[in-house]
């Protein structure tokens, strides 16, 4: 019985007996068994029909092909010949467990399946099932598929990926790595500048209080000269500690480490006690000063950073602001914003050199003629803390009439900060 | 006359401010390091203190916790004196117990003020 339905499913070509020029074999070509023969041969993957004892009974040609055993060996052989030695035990429990729920599936879902050639090599394959009832008795047709190419593109793209994704952790290493040593150079930088700028202050302490203690002659009288010298090294070491300040805020805010503590405050309140810090500079140029806010609301800001912002525009505009010359504040909310602007009736600044202001130790140049040198810091720093409250600054000057610095700082909610 | 003791390890820092405590006419004591602070203030409790905050054996955070154990010194006036003069310094001065904090380099107007203000709120 087996060798009969293996003669009927051999290729043509085999059935040398035949000749298909000869008429009778022009029925079989045309008929319907000869066309699924044809169809059957002509397919890439084996197809095996296997009997309930496990012997083979049909195959096709790609059977041949893909385990190199001749049809006459094929037939009757045991299917578990083609299975790997190691696999080879359990198979026949599997194929007891198909004839229980006999369907078409593939088989060993998520297993890694190899078929064994004859010459004993393995190859991968992926198998599909499907139960042949005959004459009461369960055959099994096998179709298998050798997926060895396609695993050969597997394992090229899992070890591309592997190789790719150990280059990236390996990169993402070194950034990380990178990103501390960074982080620990800022927090050196910051400490460094903290405990530089303590050891500076510290000799300034005396330096600053001693002269204070002989200008007030309280040790014994100056001349003219002698006080003159002692208001000299106050006005250098007062410059002295401005800067050291400046430089430490201005660091600060390179690194990224000037935070702003934003509190509802009193505007109004806050600009008076500006004006208040600035007065006696006036006074002596006999410069006027004037509040001219119109924003009486709160503000929710840095209340110390805002401080220093006004400080900072207020201190320059009365320093480059000569005798009876007048400096105000005006302030007003339009939209989403308050709108300050610091005024006065100065020396200028030409236009050439508006844009260069706001950087770091510029000083302004010819202009400036008379005037005490600053740091060089305050502008920029001023900037910074404005951007750092989400606003801008700009200015607008002419020469020998005056300047103007306007701010816009957005005005946010407490609730939504 | 009040007492003030003066705890600072800069030899010319205490000089300048005996000097001026002096002519303000408060008796000064003094003390170069934390530990020496912390002794001559147990021993004789002083009607204010300045306290530098950095100081060699004892900082000045350590001497204010345990004089603020004692109960002669439970409110008396104790001064933060630091150069370093970071921004939060202050807050946390006064949150450790500190009745005032004054960074370096200090103002002289400023240094009378204050120890007179804090010297009358005692009486």
């Amino acid at each position: 019985m087996p060798n009969q339905s293996a003669e009927l499913f051999a290729p043509e070509g085999d059935m040398t007996h035949q000749d298909p020029k000869a008429p009778g074999a022009a029925r079989l070509e045309s008929s319907l068994e000869s066309r699924y023969r044809k169809l059957l041969h002509a397919v890439p993957d084996a197809i095996l029909e296997v009997d309930q004892e496990g012997r083979i009974t049909i195959l096709n040609e790609a059977a041949e092909r893909m385990f190199g055993y001749t049809r006459a060996e094929f037939l009757g052989l045991n299917v578990e010949t083609l299975v790997p030695a190691a696999m080879r035990s359990g198979h026949a429990k599997h194929r007891s467990s198909y004839a229980e729920h006999p369907n078409t599936r593939p088989m060993g879902t998520g297993l890694e399946l190899q078929g064994q050639r004859k010459d004993g090599s393995l190859f991968p394959v992926e198998i599909s099932l499907s139960p042949n009832w005959i004459e009461g008795s369960l055959h099994v047709i096998a179709s298998v598929r050798d997926i060895t190419g396609r695993k050969a593109v597997e394992n090229r793209l899992r070890s591309l990926r592997e190789q790719y994704t150990a280059e990236l952790t390996l990169k993402n290493e070194q950034l990380e790595a990178r990103n501390r040593e960074v982080e620990r150079a800022n927090s050196l930088k910051t400490e460094f500048l903290a405990s530089m700028s303590h050891e500076l202050r510290t000799p300034l302490h005396t330096i600053i209080g001693f002269s204070e203690l002989l200008g007030e002659q309280l040790e014994g009288p100056l001349t003219d000269k002698q006080q003159r010298f002692v208001g000299h090294i106050l006005q250098d070491a007062r410059h002295l500690l401005e800067l050291i300040n400046e430089i430490l805020d201005i660091s600060k805010i390179e690194s990224g480490r000037l935070e702003l503590k934003r509190e509802s405050f009193d505007f109004n309140a806050c600009v008076e006690e500006v004006m208040a810090g600035i007065r006696y500079q006036a006074a002596t140029k006999n410069i006027t000063l004037e509040n001219k806010n119109a924003f009486h609301d709160s503000l929710y800001a840095d209340r110390v950073r805002l401080k220093e912002i006004l400080y900072n525009l207020l201190n320059n505009a009365v320093k480059f602001t000569p005798e009876r010359g007048r400096v105000w504040i005006e302030a007003a909310r339009q939209g989403d914003a308050l709108h300050i602007s610091v005024c006065d009736t100065g020396i200028g600044i030409p236009e050439r050199e508006q844009p260069s202001i706001f950087e770091k130790f510029y000083q302004v140049g010819d202009s400036t003629a008379g005037v005490r040198e600053g740091t060089g810091l305050g502008l920029p720093i001023t900037k910074h803390l404005v951007e750092l409250h989400g606003g801008s600054i700009s200015v607008a000057s002419q020469p020998g009439k005056g300047s103007s610095f306007r701010l816009v700082l957005p005005l946010i909610q407490e609730q939504a900060a | 006359m009040k007492k003030i003791l003066i705890a600072d390890d800069k030899a010319t820092s205490r000089e300048l401010l005996r000097t001026v405590l002096e002519r303000q006419g408060y008796e000064v004591m003094e003390a170069a390091d934390g530990e020496e602070a912390l002794q001559k203030a147990l021993a004789e409790v002083p009607d204010l203190i300045l306290l530098d905050l950095q100081m060699p054996r004892r900082t000045g955070y350590e001497v204010l916790g345990e004089l603020r154990k004692d109960a002669r010194h439970a409110t008396l006036p104790i001064i933060a004196l630091t150069a370093s003069a970071m921004r939060g310094d202050r807050e946390r001065a006064l949150a450790a117990g500190f009745t005032s904090y004054m960074a370096k380099p200090v103002p002289l107007v400023q240094l009378r003020e204050e120890v007179q203000r804090l010297l009358q709120t005692k009486e």
